[in-house]
């Protein structure tokens, strides 16, 4: 039975955007986690650490998002565990985030120069009071506009939860387009929804960069 | 529960895989070329051009940007025949990914013309070369071969994303997951493979590209 | 008619007034050195001469052509007037003749067999026939600023702007770029140098200038500029730089 779309059908929508938004939120938490390890591991002097956190991110950045999360979808049922798409999704973006996350990560730990480190020998601090109370608060500094623009990646890639069943926008979308047949003006409406939550942060990310590089 | 990894059988189906390598490398390339063209000339107008054609550029850039990709692929194959527009699945991917692509180029780019030192600039200025000419000789090259990491970067990601058309029943290497999945019943050996394909893949192109930066532009 | 003429310039960046009210005339064949302390506004005066830089008021007129004018299209005189920078801006992607052929090949359409024979020339004038082909950073600092002039050059210049050529330059490396000019100057090429080469200047400019809070303080021939200085400004300048 076609229905016309209505104002409930928005009304649905705006709704799954609470899932994109968990979704986004729950990698965020997961990923965040697997990415200060592989940062750590990948800052490390020890080069089989590095190689470690190398190959992790080189392994993960090499196959599409989608092929991680149907690895764990049917992964997980392998092992006997009949959880929702939820947690096939959780998994696999955490895994996903972690790599790129590492890897930002990593990099904003490399970039202060050695000279930092030296400083606070030189006042005689240890290793961990180094990292606690000089390299590690410059470092967020400069890892907090990529890691905005990671969180817009992020809120993108939930869509494609969608084919793995979990119901958020993108899915929301096509089950309302299977009921209305109005693919072009649900669709937009999905977009736009996409739009409103992604454009604010892109552009508070640019402030951000803008306002890291005038600090210099 | 005791479960065996049969993947003997989905490496029998070596020629559904072989067919869906074949479309994923394709649809790539055709991508890639397109869609670095696209961006380039995205560029050109978000540096050069006249505040209008900045305007619809900076438009197209951020809209494709801050949707998903998926949503973009349905809007055009699913959303435009509404409004007249009837494409096939692969006229569709295409367009899509090279939109797609085109934004995110655009923006590589366009960090790789302001950061060619306006000194450089200066000195065709004053040799007499006009703005074009300028772009072409003085800005091109330096401006690509800054950036070529990111670009380079950028178009692997993009034949990892290509992987969404299976959505829409494009042949590619994804789908041709589901295929060999209905005929063995082997869903993760089936994926666990695919994605290790789309990891030589990456490899390749990674290789290819650090090759190709060797032979443009590494002093003859 | 005087080649270069200046009348009463004025060229400001945002609130800051860098040039008052220059006035400057240049003959053809004549060679002129121009000094002052940093932010006296000699820099930016060169710079209005082949409109790099925009002038607010005030007339600057090059071979006939106004470039003060907003709407001129000084393409055709930019071809006529070499300027060679203090950071020599080399174009790094190319050879050191693809850097000189350039120019003529893509402003003024000569065919690429001439080009070459005209970078050669170039080069040969300049002493370094044998980096032809080179790229930038295989060069030392004084041949980067030869190629540069041979760049100039290349397109049979009438008048010849150098903005500080060797100020970045190491000590020993600035005597083979000074050759140069010291052989175009012979050549009869009409020449506008700002420099702090005060013995450069003595001895081969006909007429050097003093600029002093943008404008054109004190001038006189060479001989009598650094003989006997009039106002007390560049007497203070002189006695600073020359110890």
């Amino acid at each position: 039975m076609i229905r016309e779309l209505a104002l409930v059908d928005v009304y649905y929508l705006v709704l799954a955007i609470r899932w994109t938004i968990g979704l986004t939120v729950l990698a965020l938490l997961g990923g965040g986690t697997i990415g200060l390890l592989i940062a750590a591991l990948g800052a490390s002097r020890f080069r089989a650490l590095r190689g470690l956190a190398f190959g992790y991110v080189g392994t993960v950045q090499g196959i599409p998002l989608l092929g991680w999360l149907f690895i764990f979808y049917f992964g997980l049922s392998i092992v006997g565990y009949n959880l929702p798409p939820l947690a096939a999704a959780t998994i696999g973006f955490s895994i996903y985030a972690g790599a790129f996350l590492g890897e930002i990560w990593r990099g904003a730990l490399v970039a202060i120069p050695k000279t930092q480190w030296e400083a606070g020998v030189a006042i005689g601090l240890t290793y961990l009071e180094q990292l606690r109370h000089v390299i590690i608060p410059q470092a967020v500094r400069i890892a907090i506009p990529p890691t905005v623009g990671f969180m817009v990646q992020l809120i993108k890639n939930t869509s494609l939860g969608a084919v793995i069943g979990f119901v958020e926008l993108t899915r929301e979308g096509q089950l309302t387009t299977a009921s209305t047949f109005q693919p072009f003006s649900v669709y937009l409406l999905v977009a736009l929804m996409y739009f409103s939550l992604c454009y604010p942060l892109t552009r508070y990310s640019r402030i951000l960069e803008r306002k890291r590089r005038a600090l210099r | 529960m005791a479960y065996t990894f049969q993947f003997r059988d989905v490496f029998a189906q070596k020629e559904a895989i072989a067919d869906g390598i074949g479309v994923t490398l394709q649809l790539s390339a055709v991508t890639i070329c397109l869609g670095f063209l696209l961006g380039i000339a995205v560029a050109v107008s978000l540096v050069y051009g006249r505040s209008w054609m900045r305007g619809m550029a900076r438009v197209y850039v951020e809209v494709i940007r801050n949707t998903p990709l998926i949503v973009q692929l349905f809007l055009i194959f699913f959303g435009l025949p509404g409004v007249g527009i009837k494409l096939d699945v692969l006229p569709a991917s295409m367009l899509a990914l090279t939109i797609n692509l085109g934004a995110y180029t655009a923006e590589i780019v366009r960090a790789g013309i302001e950061s060619v030192p306006k000194s450089q600039i200066e000195a065709g200025v004053s040799l007499g070369m006009t703005k074009p000419q300028i772009f072409r000789h003085v800005v091109l090259m330096p401006a690509l071969k800054n950036v070529y990491p990111s670009l380079s970067s950028q178009f692997v990601l993009m034949m990892l994303a290509t992987s969404v058309v299976s959505q829409i029943s494009a042949a590619d290497l994804f789908h041709a997951g589901s295929i060999i999945q209905s005929r063995t019943f082997r869903d993760f050996e089936v994926y666990t493979v695919i994605s290790l394909l789309y990891l030589c893949l990456t490899l390749l192109m990674r290789g290819g590209f650090g090759l190709c930066y060797h032979l443009i532009f590494r002093r003859r | 008619m005087p080649f270069v003429e200046l009348k009463s310039v004025v060229k400001r960046y945002g609130d800051n007034t860098v040039l008052q009210d220059v006035n400057l005339s240049i003959e053809k064949g004549e060679i002129i050195a121009v000094i002052g302390r940093s932010g006296s506004g000699k820099s930016t005066m060169l710079r209005c001469i082949n409109g790099l830089e925009p002038v607010q008021a005030g007339e600057v007129w090059v071979d006939g052509v106004a470039v003060h004018d907003a709407n001129a299209n000084l393409r055709e005189l930019r071809a006529r007037v070499g300027i060679v920078f203090q950071s020599f801006n080399l174009f790094p992607h190319l050879t050191v003749e693809r850097n000189i052929t350039l120019g003529p090949m893509i402003v003024k359409g000569v065919p690429a067999a001439e080009a070459a024979a005209l970078a050669r020339a170039a080069l040969r004038k300049v002493g370094l026939e044998e980096k032809i082909g080179a790229y930038a950073d295989e060069l030392s600092g004084g041949q980067q600023q030869r190629v540069a002039i041979a760049r100039s050059l290349a397109m049979a210049p009438s008048l010849m702007l150098f903005d500080e050529i060797t100020s970045a330059l190491d000590p020993e490396l600035v005597g083979e770029v000074l050759l140069v000019l010291e052989e175009m100057a012979r050549e009869g090429m009409t020449m506008l140098l700002v420099t702090h080469e005060m013995n450069f200047a003595r001895r081969v400019a006909h007429r050097v200038v003093f600029m002093h809070q943008g404008k054109v303080w004190e001038q006189a021939t060479a001989k009598e500029f650094f003989a006997d200085p009039k106002t007390p400004e560049l007497r203070s300048f002189l006695s600073a730089v020359l110890h």
